[in-house]
């Protein structure tokens, strides 16, 4: 520990240049496949597409944010994708059974979020079972739980019920606002996404409690030593995710139109991508609110782009599983100094 | 930061967990891609708009994964090269919030066509009306629309599949003949075989001494100890319809087990090169199935899309009829794969179906 310091002192220009590379390269691999479809793809550079790509890619930033939630006390989410599905399902069955009002079905699906990842919590943080296995299961749990509770059916309005009734509700048009509305501009999912992210960039970087999610995440005895209740912030950043998946599946049902059983199956794999690739972002070395955006913003670029070059899909999974590898070799390999650096400053100070 | 050294288990148990989640079944025939040998050539230039610079058109997916919808891609795409269209193809991989996403771009993209193949209805039908709006004509295939007003549909007649499969049935063991289902709900096609297959039985006076089935990731395995059950508790069957090919390999795999071979037959819908071999074993009790040819398709939907830029389509709704097969018809012609069915019928290469002297069938 007391040796890393030291060792960035005497860095040579090499390291200095490695630096500016971890620091800079995701910015600049972002920037340049921006201008480079711009140039080649017309379509490409209207307005329409950079908020069309904005839009698609808000329910897996917001999932991407609510890993990336945590990761910042040292751990995992796998049930997001789950949640987001199970978030569709709720939705549909309040609006379409239940035949409720738009506002209704957002309150059950959000309070549904906190209550898995108050799940997940407890699982973690009161029954001490390993984050990655704990959540692994509760995505099993809500999985089947959502097909139990709607039959293993989409719902769809008019759909036809067990009972032989025709399904009383359908989805408000205040509901699907949350995709299909817009701001002036701006659509509405490309708001809920910045807004999200403003938000948590000021809750981690801001604030004290931001500093002791980090605390709890970096050395969560030294955390308790100083006197921070380590248990409540895991429970609290568990909580976070939860509500964070749900409301990517507000999105999704939105978009969707109905409660489409297989929803939220393809966000997992994406969320944990672009929180994974937030870490190495600007070299920030941490989970952070605006390197996860902007990697999910990258994702969107990749899949917007490769598709207007006449590329399979499977190209699309090659270019992400490569930002994936860079970002990991950027974490580990290049930037391990830094790591350490911040590892011990954080243990030393708190 | 633990989790960043375990980023790699992170990252195997999340491919994993999302493997278990959503590999999903392939609904539908699964035809190799085998290109077509025989390249129709146009016998008069190209019309108005397609004599200029490509025509841009959008294909919105919901899957191309697999060997039917693969097959269904490159015979659209080798349709639209024909017709000197630039094809945009957006696959959504079964995640509906993609293929709105998608839609929703391509309409952003103000391309001169729209072809959405497959989705879901709530899904899809409000951005359908806006590309419609927005004066983009629009071609589905395999879409229920609640609104299909300016929209042109097309579709694969699983009616006229199960209804080819069902006719060949009652003709082979007659009316009031004993018979089993196997089959599934809550699938589209087999929703709508199912239909037909109920008329049939009323029509027929067909007696159903049992009915089972299920669909799951491995279909033709789960299948068998159903089928094999029924198959003991009622030895009398004369015939079981299984229209789905996974369900049908099971069928037929419980069958031989029996040793029943001799006196139960088994209507299948589907084909493949699989398929074939099944049907052609010797022995097998698989005697007819129900196909078409997802390459012939797909170059169908694009010339339905390309007689209607030029002026030229009559109608707003296009039916791909389904080829009736059966065992003797695979053992007369010698038929062992998918490129020599082809051969032997020609009538699923549709080559006679929404063509010009301008726009020959194209599929591979």
């Amino acid at each position: 520990m007391t040796s890393a310091p030291a060792a960035t002192r005497t860095s040579s220009a090499g390291e200095k240049t490695a630096a500016f590379v971890v620091k800079w390269g995701f910015v600049a691999v972002t920037v340049a496949l921006i201008v480079f479809f711009a140039i080649t793809e017309p379509s490409f550079r209207t307005v329409d597409n950079v908020f069309g790509m904005l839009k698609f890619i808000a329910p897996t930033a917001i999932a991407g944010l609510g890993v990336m939630l945590a990761m910042t006390v040292g751990g995992i989410d796998l049930s997001v994708g789950a949640s987001a599905g199970f978030a569709v399902s709720i939705a549909a069955w309040t609006m379409v059974v239940a035949n409720q009002q738009g506002g209704v079905a957002i309150t059950v699906v959000l309070i549904c979020g906190l209550l898995i990842g108050a799940l997940n919590a407890f699982l973690i943080v009161v029954a001490r079972i390993p984050d990655l296995l704990a959540t692994l299961t509760t995505m099993f749990v809500i999985v089947g739980l959502k097909l139990i509770i709607v039959n293993g059916q989409s719902i769809s309005s008019q759909m036809t019920l067990s009972n032989g009734e025709t399904a009383p509700g359908k989805f408000t048009s205040d509901f699907l606002w949350l995709d299909h509305g817009d701001v002036g501009p701006v659509p509405v999912p490309v708001i809920i996404f910045f807004l999200i992210t403003l938000a948590l960039w000021f809750l981690l970087e801001r604030t004290r409690w931001g500093r002791a999610l980090f605390a709890v995440g970096t050395n969560s005895e030294a955390a308790r030593l100083a006197g921070i209740r380590v248990q409540w912030y895991r429970t609290a950043a568990y909580m976070g995710c939860g509500l964070l998946a749900s409301i990517a599946g507000l999105l999704l049902a939105a978009r969707i139109g109905q409660g489409d059983v297989t929803a939220g199956n393809s966000l997992l794999l994406d969320a944990v991508a672009v929180a994974l690739v937030g870490v190495s972002v600007l070299g920030i070395g941490r989970p952070n609110a605006w390197g996860t955006a902007l990697g999910a913003v990258l994702i969107a670029v990749m899949v917007t782009g490769f598709t207007m070059l006449g590329l399979p899909y499977y190209f699309q999974d090659f270019g992400k599983g490569i930002v994936l590898l860079i970002a990991l070799l950027f974490s580990f390999t290049f930037s391990r100094r830094r790591t350490v650096v911040t590892a011990g400053s954080t243990t030393s100070s708190s | 930061m633990a989790i960043i050294r375990r980023a790699p288990l992170v990252a195997a148990v999340a491919a994993a967990a999302l493997l278990a989640l959503t590999a999903c079944s392939q609904g539908g025939a699964s035809t190799s891609a085998a290109t077509s040998t025989s390249a129709a050539t146009a016998t008069a230039p190209l019309p108005s708009p397609f004599n200029g610079a490509p025509v841009k058109v959008a294909l919105v997916r919901q899957s191309g994964a697999g060997d039917f919808f693969e097959a269904w891609g490159a015979g659209a795409t080798a349709q639209a090269k024909a017709a000197n269209i630039d094809l945009t193809v957006t696959d959504a991989r079964n995640d509906n919030a993609k293929q709105a996403s998608d839609l929703e771009q391509a309409i952003a993209a103000k391309p001169d066509a729209i072809i959405v193949d497959h989705g879901q209805t709530d899904t899809l039908q409000p951005l359908i009306t806006e590309a419609i709006a927005a004066k983009i004509p629009v071609v589905t295939y395999d879409l229920a629309l609640t609104d299909a007003t300016g929209v042109i549909t097309t579709s694969q007649s699983d009616a006229s599949m199960a209804q080819g499969v069902l006719d060949q049935l009652v003709s082979d063991v007659g009316d009031g003949a004993k018979v089993g289902y196997v089959s599934a709900t809550g699938f589209a096609p087999l929703d709508a075989r199912a239909k037909v297959w109920n008329q049939v039985v009323a029509d027929h006076k067909l007696d159903v001494v049992f009915s089972t089935g299920e669909v799951t990731e491995s279909t033709a395995t789960d299948n068998i100890p159903l089928v094999d059950a029924a198959l003991k508790q009622n030895p009398d069957v004369q015939a079981i319809f299984a229209p789905y090919d996974e369900i049908t390999k099971g069928a037929v795999q419980a069958v031989i087990q029996n040793n029943m071979q001799s006196k139960v037959k088994v209507y299948g819908i589907d084909i493949s090169n699989a398929d074939l071999q099944v049907m052609t074993a010797a022995g097998s009790p698989w005697v007819a199935t129900s196909a078409t040819d997802p390459a012939a398709v797909g170059a169908g939907v694009v010339r339905t899309l390309a007689l209607q830029l030029a002026g030229q389509l009559n109608a707003t709704s296009e039916q791909f009829p389904a080829v009736t097969i059966t065992q003797k018809f695979l053992s007369d012609n010698s038929v062992t794969n998918v490129a020599q069915l082809r051969v032997a019928e020609p009538k699923l290469k549709l080559d006679t179906t929404l063509v010009a002297d301008w726009l020959p069938a194209v599929s591979g």
